[in-house]
């Protein structure tokens, strides 16, 4: 009965493309307006359901008291030189490569989704137009993942979730790809890290979301890599609202090469010697 | 052109916007932030509407008499059209008045604030939520621009200084 889940699947993510343009369409101030401290609750949160598009914060709140490092993680840090937009980074999101877990939660957060299947909730990410299963019928995770006899590591890892009360999903994520960076930030995370989003609906207008890392092989205990409020965007059940746009604000491969061969690189160019500058100490 | 109470509204968003750090999604190379230069007479050669920033590449005459190529980036696409600026409201062949930030080193690359066309219609370089800098002296800091330097080691991209 593979079919039938196969359409579930595109009929949901057409749904979901579709409201988030009406979102768009419908409140695009939103975007440039701090949130109001009053802003209605929209009544108590359904249970069990996030279903829908939400509003992100752009850039979440991030910790700047990350634990102690191992030996092992201070190594890898010290070669992640972060900010896409300079002549010397090597952050994977100059070449627009796949953000991956744990960064994919926690960086350009501007819009959110999620869509409940029968065995699983299918998380839209918006910036990266990616989307990620999570799998919600009891099966377990993948265990001795990227080790000998183990299956292999993916960019957004293996994810399974359940509930906490009525309003709080779980995603516990095992299995990612090292290559990816925890955050903006630059700090690494090994192929045996794990990490577990909470998103909990408030009431129906409002999500809190927070993400954690365990990964003793590079940090001495577990910590919150970040945290964000999210906002239900009006009118997106509401059929009678047109579409006129929708925002397209992504990472664009070639885009990304043009910016960097014309603005990036001689904006940043050493005016003395033509070169890049060097990343200081 | 007469002008709309939307364009007016975008406008005044725009504005508004430009008392905000710009671009703090990501970041910047180094401008000149105290000084804005204006180039007037400035012909497009090619606009670049997308991500990360929209550019807008353009001719002036130097002193001399000299035609410079110059490049100016102003916000992504869906920033800047916040200000009312569309894929086809700034084409080659339009003579418009530059307003911007140059490159340190003195490229002629510069970071606009704005741009005018001939008709008095103005666009700013555009703001999203969550473009500010980041707070390394919290537990928690939003995590823009400068983010880069809230790490153990205190890494900082030289572009930033």
């Amino acid at each position: 009965m593979r079919h039938p889940l196969k359409y579930a699947v595109l009929g949901l993510l057409s749904a979901l493309a579709v409201s988030s343009v009406i979102a768009a369409a419908q409140e695009p101030q939103n975007q440039n307006q701090p949130r109001k401290a009053d802003e209605e609750t929209g009544g108590p949160a359904p249970v069990h359901d996030l279903n829908g598009t939400w509003l992100g914060p752009g850039e979440p709140s991030l910790n700047n008291r990350v634990p102690a490092m191992t030996a092992e993680g201070q190594a890898k840090l010290k070669l992640n030189i972060p900010d896409p937009f300079s002549a010397t980074s090597n952050d994977p999101w100059k070449t627009c490569d796949p953000f991956g877990m744990p960064r994919i939660v926690n960086n350009e957060i501007r819009e959110i989704g999620f869509a409940t299947m029968p065995d699983r909730i299918i998380i839209l990410e918006n910036y990266a137009k990616v989307w990620r299963e999570v799998w919600t019928d009891g099966r377990p995770l993948p265990k001795n993942v990227g080790h000998k006899g183990g299956p292999s590591t993916m960019y957004f890892g293996y994810s399974v979730g359940h509930w906490e009360g009525d309003n709080t999903l779980v995603v516990d994520t095992v299995g990612m790809d090292d290559k990816t960076w925890v955050d903006r930030r630059g700090y690494p995370h090994s192929i045996d890290a794990h990490v577990i989003e909470r998103y909990t609906r408030v009431d129906h207008n409002h999500m809190s979301m927070t993400e954690t890392i365990d990964d003793p092989a590079y940090y001495t205990a577990p910590f919150v890599i970040a945290k964000a409020d999210y906002r239900w965007i009006k009118g997106q059940d509401d059929p009678k609202v047109a579409v006129p746009f929708s925002n397209e604000y992504m990472c664009i491969p070639s885009e990304a090469i043009e910016y960097m061969k014309l603005v990036g690189t001689p904006a940043d160019e050493d005016s003395a010697t033509g070169e890049g500058s060097k990343v200081k100490k | 052109m007469k002008t709309k109470p939307v364009t007016l509204l975008a406008l005044a968003i725009g504005l508004l916007a430009l008392g905000a750090p710009l671009f703090a999604h990501h970041g910047s190379a180094a401008y000149e932030n105290a000084k804005e230069v204006v180039l007037k007479n400035a012909t497009v050669t090619k606009v670049n509407w997308g991500n990360p920033h929209t550019l807008v590449l353009f001719d002036v005459k130097d002193d001399k008499g000299n035609v410079v190529h110059w490049v100016a980036e102003a916000g992504a696409a869906s920033a800047v059209s916040t200000t009312g600026w569309t894929k086809s409201a700034v084409q080659p062949g339009d003579v418009i008045t530059v307003y911007l930030y140059q490159a340190k080193n003195g490229q002629p690359i510069g970071r606009a604030s704005k741009v005018v066309l001939a008709d008095g219609t103005t666009f700013g370089a555009g703001y999203l939520e969550g473009d500010r800098p980041s707070q390394c002296d919290k537990d928690f800091g939003p995590g823009g621009d400068e983010a880069t330097a809230c790490r153990p080691d205190g890494r900082k991209t030289t572009n930033k200084e």
